[in-house]
């Protein structure tokens, strides 16, 4: 320890001053003692020194005893590297800044990715957090997607307690939340979880107590709350008696119980609730649906907590033979499905399947992964470019500083030390880019956030650089600092003494620019992979742009109303919908109106379709329930049979759809060329699947949840069945603020508790659907153009270097009849063959990375041969522009002036 | 015939700095005197290796040292034994009797 103390400035000096006082004494003293025995006084002081054995050489056996000779050398280049940088600043600021865009640019990034991808639930031993899921046919309705069981087979899985010390279940939805009686609901994050849900994740409270497992035993018998922390702080001021009051949930009043520990947000990265209700409530928080005890809906995810030792694999063996049980005692049980031999076959071969889930279950995760892959890969490629570059520069330095480092070798220094000398430098100048980087991560990590919706990104993501971000950052810069100190050290170690020395013109001769040729070659192909991934990416935005929907966005306004979650009977729920149909409609604001089922999420089904003979789709259509008026108000022709009129309404008393429209996908693809109008169709793929309904008829193909998405999709009249809630969409005449306003207005009319869901304008809508690709597009376009200028200013940088080594032999060249053309022409094919040696190394690679944007794309294909050969030529273009301007100065090299030169 | 003059062996000269300085702190140049005088100008210490032994026995916090008026008048760097040191001193010596009489023993054996 005090090994390392002794290297601090203050306390070295001292000690040196010391040392030099101490020895000073002894010689003194020993020349006097010489004088007194007779000897006269300048050879008793020679003798002294003499016997002494060397005043410096003794300094430094003793200052090695003072610290670890390794470090206090190190130490000393550092310092003499720091001084040296100082001197050259255009040197050092143009190093530290290349490096710090690729440093910040790639702990920004890691920021986002580890926020997303890595970090563990804030809970107790997340690492023994498994998901179970069912893999197979579970011959289900599916309420949400991924990974769905339910809730009566998360408690079979309870009662598995060889394998697991708990298990739990949840489900995110939305509520309309009122924190008062009489105060407008406000719609707000909630997750449906089952009582053992906070014991086995092990949270604590902050306030109160929170849901166990008896608020959970018998449905509606507990109607309470948990609130989470930043929702209580931040709705409710952090008031500390909210324990115990009550609050509405979808009009129906239930009593807080508790607030739950700060730093736990649930086990969703991207879905912060913010409240957590018993599943044995769900009829209240969902009010829609109730299919709780069900045994055929699908809708929770259901997370175990493995015994102590046990692995995830052996958990999923150890199953296995409980649940093929289960499976046959399923088939046994009333209201088991009527199905096919096939399908009941597919419904036993189904498995149980255990994954790792230390992290929790995040569709935000599923959705950004490959992007932030691709996004991570990128700015790696941007960091090794600047690094390149950097590399480049010490070269160009090490040339000018040749003379420098040859008399140190002549003197003795070791190439050891020299190399070390090297790295000193480099290692400042990472260290300086990773501060500066870390400085700037924050700003690019804000401009990624600004992507994404507010409501994931204000309230689970954050741009602050911590304690992982920064060793990110140190250790990239560390490696950084080795690999652009690596090639000029190489350099410097590879070439014979005698020949630097014999070298006049102060460079370190043709070895020095061909390395800096082979870092250039690096830089333009890592550039035209960036450029071709650029490319690849915004020709994705631009025609999914360019595709748009499938009908006019502009004026169209939307939002939902759900009756159901303010107190409504589902028969008060169709009237009130039908009445703010009709206020809507009837508005000056509005051109045209009309709704379908849908809030936010989808339904689907297979259909089974009678043409010539009985068929069920191969696979899910997407459905929906739409007023008349839907169709002419999104603008989509209905090209063949007709709209939905008065013919739909259905006699009081009857259920179920009479009529449907299909799109032209879903023609194509089961009718063919043939009219699919006035075939008949039913809902599911069940041997009792009734074969009813019948398709009037036929719609243009649009999207109304992503651009992307190509689905076969049927249409059924809203008004048939008693489907109580929807999302209106509203042609406006003036602006779409004005048009929401009034629109505000209208439903007030119907009842002025009834909040709207989610009102935005379709353009917005699309938009946000578009946010991962605006973000890919915008972002690689970045990192292309700041790759394109660093490999170019490297290039220049070389080709600059190589006239000035040249001038001689150019004039030579010249003197004997080359004309300026022939001088041009040396420098051009010099940057052609480099440029030509990228684009051969960067091919491969665009080809090696295809796989991981394959996924991103739309509408382009990774290999897109156009794309590659635009990259290829504006790179070309570029770069040759940059070699021109030297190779403009050696044309007008005068051969008299070269060959006068040294 | 052995030289009349030997260099200190390898390892001595630490216990014997510590041996001068159980009787009294002394400077370096004192310390060189002294070793020279114990032995009765048998032994010759290199002055080259005394100071870096002695800076690195005070690292090694067996020594400590301050700056004190010499017999000359001049202020000179003191060396004295810490309680640490004292104790390695015992060790030292208690270690090299028991090498010297294994020494003895193989040569005893010999005759």
């Amino acid at each position: 320890m005090s090994k390392i103390l002794n290297l601090l400035g203050g306390r070295r000096r001292r000690m040196e001053r010391d040392l030099d006082r101490e020895l000073r004494y002894h010689l003194d003293r020993r020349t006097q003692d010489l004088v007194k025995a007779g000897i006269n006084e300048d050879d008793a002081r020679r003798q002294a020194a003499i016997e002494l054995g060397g005043y410096d050489q003794v300094q430094e056996d003793v200052r090695d005893t003072w610290t670890w000779r390794g470090l206090d050398d190190a130490l000393r280049d550092a310092r003499y590297a720091a001084r040296s940088l100082r001197r050259s600043p255009g040197f050092t600021i143009t190093a530290i800044t290349s490096l710090a865009i690729g440093i910040g640019a790639s702990a920004a990034i890691f920021s986002l990715l580890d926020q997303v991808l890595f970090r563990l639930l804030p809970v107790r031993e997340p690492e023994r957090l498994v998901l179970i899921d069912w893999k197979g046919n579970a011959l289900a309705d599916i309420h949400g997607s991924y990974n769905l069981m339910s809730y009566p087979l998360c408690r079979d899985l309870q009662r598995q307690d060889s394998f697991f010390d708990g298990v739990f279940c949840r489900a995110p939805t939305t509520v309309n939340l009122a924190t008062a009686a009489g105060e407008r609901p406000e719609p707000v994050g909630a997750e449906i979880v089952s009582g053992s849900y906070f014991p086995v994740l092990g949270v604590s409270p902050a306030l109160g107590r929170l849901i166990q497992e008896d608020d959970d035993a018998r449905p509606g018998t507990h109607p309470v709350v948990v609130l989470s922390h930043a929702y209580w702080l931040q709705a409710l001021g952090g008031a500390p008696d909210v324990v115990g009051r009550k609050v509405l949930v979808n009009n129906f009043p239930m009593t807080v119980i508790g607030v739950a520990g700060a730093g736990f947000r649930g086990v969703d990265i991207g879905e912060v609730p913010a409240l957590w209700i018993p599943a044995a409530m769900k009829r209240q928080a969902t009010p829609e649906w109730d299919e709780l005890l069900d045994r055929r809906a699908r809708w929770m995810h259901v997370f175990g907590r493995l015994r102590p030792g046990l692995t995830a694999e052996r958990a999923q063996a150890g199953l296995q033979p409980w649940f093929k049980s289960m499976l046959d005692e399923d088939t046994r049980r009333e209201g088991f499905p009527q199905v096919t031999a096939e399908q009941r076959a597919e419904f036993l071969a189904s498995t149980i399947e255990v994954t790792p889930a230390s992290q929790g279950h995040s569709m935000l995760r599923r959705r950004l992964d490959r992007p932030l892959q691709v996004l991570m890969t990128g700015t790696l490629l941007l960091l090794l470019l600047a690094s390149l570059n950097v590399a480049s520069l010490f070269l160009a330095r090490g040339a000018a500083r040749g003379r420098e480092i040859r008399t140190r070798l002549a003197l003795g220094a070791s190439r050891r030390r020299i190399t070390s000398l090297l790295l000193a430098d480099s290692l400042w100048i990472a260290l300086g880019g990773g501060a500066l980087g870390l400085l700037v991560a924050p700003m690019v990590s804000r401009v990624l956030l600004s992507f994404l919706p507010p409501n994931v990104a204000g309230v689970d993501l954050s741009a602050r650089t911590d304690g992982r971000v920064f060793v990110f950052a140190l250790v990239t810069s560390v490696a950084t600092g080795v690999l652009c100190g690596l090639a000029p050290a190489w350099q410097a170690g590879r070439l014979p003494l005698a020949s630097w020395l014999k070298d006049r013109t102060g460079g370190p001769g043709a070895g020095g620019v061909r390395l800096r040729k082979v870092l250039v070659v690096g830089q333009m192909s890592f550039t035209l992979v960036l450029l071709v991934g650029a490319g690849l990416f915004v020709q994705t935005l631009a025609r999914l742009v360019g595709q748009g929907p499938g009908f006019p966005t502009a004026q169209l306004v939307t939002f939902g109303i759900n009756p159901l979650r303010a107190g409504y009977s589902t028969d008060d729920s169709s009237r009130a919908m039908r009445r703010v149909l009709a206020e809507v409609q009837s508005l000056p604001d509005a051109g045209l109106a009309g709704m379908n089922l849908l809030i936010g999420g989808s339904a689907q089904n297979n259909l089974t379709i009678e043409a010539d003979k009985r068929i069920v789709t191969d696979r899910v259509v997407h459905l929906n329930w739409v007023s008349a008026g839907f169709f002419s108000t999104l603008g989509t022709p209905v090209v063949a049979g007709r709209d939905f009129d008065t013919r739909d309404v259905r006699p009081v008393g009857e259920k179920g759809e009479r009529s449907a429209i299909v799109n032209e996908r879903f023609a194509r693809r089961y009718f063919g060329e043939a009219s699919p109008i006035g075939h008949r169709i039913g809902i599911g793929n069940r041997p009792d699947a009734k074969v009813t309904i019948e398709i009037v008829g036929l719609v243009r193909d649009f999207s109304y949840r992503d651009l992307r998405e190509q689905t076969e999709q049927a249409f059924f009249p809203y008004f048939e069945g008693a489907l109580p809630a929807g999302t209106v969409y509203v042609r406006a005449r003036g602006t779409p603020s004005s048009a929401l306003a009034s629109v505000r207005a209208a439903v007030g009319r119907v009842d002025p508790t009834l909040p709207l869901l989610l009102p935005h304008t379709v353009d917005e809508q699309v938009s946000r659907s578009l946010t991962t690709e605006r973000m890919l597009a915008t972002l690689s376009g970045g990192f292309a153009g700041i790759a394109l200028l660093l490999s170019v200013v490297g290039l220049y940088g070389v080709m600059a270097f190589v006239v000035t080594s040249r001038t001689q032999e150019i004039g030579i060249r010249m003197a004997l009849g080359a004309t300026r053309r022939d001088a041009v022409r040396l420098v051009v094919a010099d940057a052609v063959a480099m440029i030509a040696a990228g684009a051969a190394i960067a091919l491969p690679c665009v080809w090696a990375v295809s796989r991981l944007v394959e996924s991103q794309l739309f509408g382009v294909r990774p290999m897109d041969a156009p794309t590659i050969a635009a990259a290829c030529a504006l790179l070309a273009s570029v770069a040759l522009a940059a070699a021109m301007l030297p190779a403009w100065r050696a044309a007008s090299v005068s051969p008299t002036d070269a060959l006068r030169f040294d | 015939m052995p030289p009349e003059r030997f260099p200190i062996p390898q390892g001595t000269l630490d216990m014997l700095i510590l041996q001068i300085l159980s009787l009294e702190p002394a400077h370096g140049y004192a310390i060189a005197q002294r070793i020279e005088q114990i032995s009765r100008r048998a032994v010759q210490v290199g002055q080259g290796s005394l100071y870096p032994a002695l800076h690195r026995l005070e690292q090694k916090k067996w020594l400590e040292s301050k700056w004190q008026q010499s017999e000359t008048g001049r202020e000179a760097r003191f060396y004295s034994l810490t309680r640490a040191g004292r104790k390695q001193l015992a060790v030292e010596k208690e270690s090299w009797a028991r090498l010297a009489a294994a020494v003895r023993l193989i040569f005893e054996e010999g005759e």
